[in-house]
């Protein structure tokens, strides 16, 4: 730090200097500098530039932090509130339709990380060895990524449909059995799994070849001396290299999915159809507060599941021995 | 001496836009401005819509008209008006209530289109309106079509018996729906005007198979099973004398969820889920509904919204017949459904808003949303209006309007609807039995109730 504002100030001289030389306005390079130095050196000056986006941190991010951990504490329609203390989590904790939204959450949450991880990674790996369209490839891959969930859930809708879907229109082709997929509730999850390992592949993928290209060629050319075959290369080069991206996909996928919402909201609706076997924590949260106006139940589950994500990535950091 | 020039500039240049933001604020727009002098000179309202409202000329999606914008509206409320000015916000349905919530908390309008007045009414943010009827003399209730006022009654924070909070501006209805040419095809006779769930249930088996005539698959009746099937439901325990209970206030309110009428309800639901396509309770199977290709007969729980406009937009209106929900022995039954208008509490211009009030649900306002945006009156003199006279489909919406179940049931956006719902589905989807489903839908909405 100390070395980059001795920096500055030597290119602040140095400016002074070539002004002074071409235009001979300043009385001397001292007196410039001292100038410039009076300005920057003020500490308010970097804090009035950081207002807008401090104002906009706490009024759209503390403040509601605080007020639902308030609103947790209170029955509330929205206007008229009443403290009732601990009850709106005891409400919460004891309803079985919140352990159920908890169940789905990690059920979907569970198979989408251990189904896109591992394919991603495998696809990511095919890319990096191929010698032509690997940027084709890339593209083709990441679009699922770049399409809103929202869209994209509609169109599964269509996809997955049990009588018009393309899906059963294979499967019954291929002689398979045909599943109801989102008429079912014993299906209805795989229907989520499915769109959600199409949508986040792509991502996975990317930062999967990002880490590979990244993975030094001469550790490769060392094992073929040593007369490694291709699979011994990718097991005992690529994949302890890829330590760090597996931990950071890890997190990141876990808190994406415990926060799920918009792909289930449209597919099932605030209450998670066909009978609630879709519907996610947020869900949960959404019909209780916003069909409901039952706003401290909502805030109160918010909480809970603030804590459970908290707990879950903590958990998460220390299996992955990764450091923030 | 070129920093200094700069720095004037820049003070020079700041101190303009600071003069041009302050002439523009205090300025008044051009085309709402209304009249400086006046009986109500500088007055003004904002008014909330929700639907497909637009500020100006557009093209309907459906029909691929035009139709003209609120500034039609605009124009002649402050015309009748002189010195008022009116302002809009215009809101899809996507997310209206949590729309609604944020608008009325922050005080952002003095009027609002609002469903879910029997929500808000408890929470003390919308104006009772009675004094405002019985201060009038100009204003009758008489104007409106049967049951709507009625409908739309709801209990504020302090009060003991169902009051006016809203004043019907849209109409909506539920009612069957049925495929003409398909009972043609299958030589069934057409539903009759009041059907019972006896005559539904057998000409829909009738009608489910390869048809007669083209070959193709046939499905005898359709329902949605996911997020409108709780006030099936209610509507066929209705049609057997049945109801979803009593009260109004949630300290009153009673559920007969179990009760024998809902449960025959629930397993007539299920007799007629083997007659459906597959895919009820993901609202999906009635893709060809409104096509020429269609292949169900008959639609139970339509709305006029979904049904009359695309109708007439498809050039299908001949084909299509309507016959009202299940009734009980008074005539009563269905869904009560549509929006009121309202006057927001902290609104500081309630008599201005008021007029708009009485405007909205004057002829000029409704022949408006009928004739421009598809959107069902909720005046009597509207079925003599020729408009409405040549769209014969009308006809029986109108009637479906002047005998739902009122008041609207209050549970109707809480969550003893989603257990239902969740309930009915899990009886749809093979989860539960009719009477286990209803059982416990029963006792989650009263343990629901007692911890509320």
């Amino acid at each position: 730090m100390k070395e980059i504002f001795r920096k500055g100030e030597y290119e602040n001289e140095r400016q002074g200097g070539n002004r002074e030389s071409k235009s001979g306005r300043y009385g001397s390079k001292q007196t410039y500098t001292s100038q410039i130095d009076k300005k920057t050196s003020s500490p308010l000056t970097w804090y009035v530039f950081l207002i807008p986006s401090f104002l906009g941190i706490l009024l759209f991010m503390i403040y509601p932090i605080f007020e639902s951990l308030r609103l947790s504490f209170y029955q509330s329609n929205g206007t008229i509130e009443h403290f009732i203390g601990l009850a709106n989590f005891k409400t919460v904790l004891t309803s079985g339709p919140f352990w159920n939204a908890v169940g789905n959450t990690f059920f979907i949450g569970i198979f989408q990380i251990v189904i896109t991880i591992p394919l991603g990674f495998i696809f990511a790996s095919l890319i990096n060895s191929t010698p032509r369209g690997k940027n084709f490839f890339k593209v083709i891959y990441f679009l699922p990524n770049v399409t809103s969930i929202v869209a994209a859930a509609m169109i599964f809708a269509f996809v997955l449909h049990p009588e018009m879907g393309i899906v059963n229109y294979l499967l019954d082709i291929l002689g398979l059995p045909t599943p109801g997929w989102l008429s079912d509730p014993s299906t209805s999850k795989w229907a989520v799994i499915l769109l959600a390992v199409w949508h986040w592949i792509g991502f996975v993928i990317i930062i999967c070849l990002a880490n590979l290209q990244a993975i030094s060629p001469e550790m490769y050319e060392a094992a073929r001396i040593d007369g490694a075959s291709g699979i011994q290369q990718w097991l005992f080069i690529t994949v302890p290299n890829m330590g760090g991206t597996f931990a950071f996909l890890l997190i990141t996928g876990w808190i994406g999915a415990l926060q799920r919402f918009n792909e289930v909201y449209v597919l099932g609706g605030p209450n998670g159809s066909p009978a609630r076997s879709i519907q996610t924590m947020g869900a949960f949260i959404y019909e209780r507060g916003f069909t409901g106006f039952e706003f401290g139940i909502a805030s109160a589950a918010t909480y809970i599941m603030f804590m459970i994500i908290l707990v879950f990535t903590f958990i998460n950091l220390k299996l992955s021995n990764m450091k923030i | 001496m070129e920093k200094k020039c700069f720095s004037k500039v820049n003070v020079l240049l700041a101190a303009v836009l600071v003069v041009a933001g302050l002439l523009a604020g205090c300025s008044k727009s051009g085309a709402g401005s209304g009249e400086a002098d006046g009986e109500w000179a500088g007055q003004k309202i904002n008014v909330q819509l929700i639907g497909d409202f637009a500020m100006e000329t557009k093209t309907d999606p459906v029909t691929g008209e035009s139709v003209k914008g609120v500034e039609v509206l605009k124009e002649e409320f402050e015309k009748q008006h002189p010195g008022a000015t009116v302002e809009f916000t215009l809101m899809p349905w996507e997310g209206y209530t949590e729309k609604t919530q944020a608008m009325i908390t922050s005080g952002d309008a003095d009027v609002y289109q609002m469903p879910g007045t029997v929500d808000f009414a408890p929470q003390g943010v919308l104006e009772p309106l009675q004094p405002y009827i019985d201060k009038d003399e100009e204003f009758d209730l008489d104007i409106f079509i049967e049951n709507q006022v009625e409908g739309w009654k709801a209990l504020g924070p302090d009060d003991d018996e169902l009051q006016i909070y809203g004043l019907p501006f849209l109409g909506d209805a539920r009612f069957i729906a049925y495929d003409k040419q398909l009972f043609d095809e299958w030589g069934v006779d057409y539903l009759s005007d009041h059907p019972t769930m006896e005559e539904v249930a057998e000409k829909a088996k009738q009608m489910t198979g390869k048809n007669p005539v083209t070959g193709e698959q046939n499905y005898g009746i359709w329902f949605r099973g996911d997020w409108s099937s709780a006030f099936t439901l209610i509507d066929l325990a209705e049609g057997q004398n049945g109801s979803w209970g009593s009260g109004f206030a949630w300290d009153e309110i009673e559920f007969n969820f179990d009760s024998p009428e809902m449960v025959n309800g629930l397993n007539w639901l299920l007799d007629m889920q083997e007659l459906a396509p597959e895919g009820l309770v993901s609202n999906q199977g009635n893709e060809k509904w409104l096509t020429e290709e269609n292949n169900i007969a008959i639609m139970l729980n339509q709305g006029p919204g979904d049904t009359v406009k695309p109708a007439y937009a498809q050039g299908l209106e001949d084909r299509i017949g309507i016959a009202q929900e299940f009734k009980n022995d008074e005539g009563v039954g269905g869904l009560f459904a549509g929006s009121p208008i309202t006057i927001a509490k902290d609104s500081e211009n309630k008599d201005l808003a008021w007029e708009w009030v009485k405007f909205a649900t004057s002829e000029f306002t409704q022949q408006y949303i009928f004739e421009e945006m598809g959107l069902v009156p909720s005046i009597k003199s509207a079925m003599e209006w020729d408009s409405v006279k040549d769209t014969e489909l009308m006809q029986p919406v109108f009637e479906a309007m002047s005998s739902p179940w009122t008041p609207r049931y209050p549970w109707g956006s809480a969550q003893p609807r989603f257990i239902l719902t969740s309930e009915v589905e899990a009886a749809l989807t093979g989860e539960r039995s009719a009477e286990e489903a209803l059982n416990k839908a029963q006792k989650e909405s009263t343990e629901w109730l007692e911890n509320r």
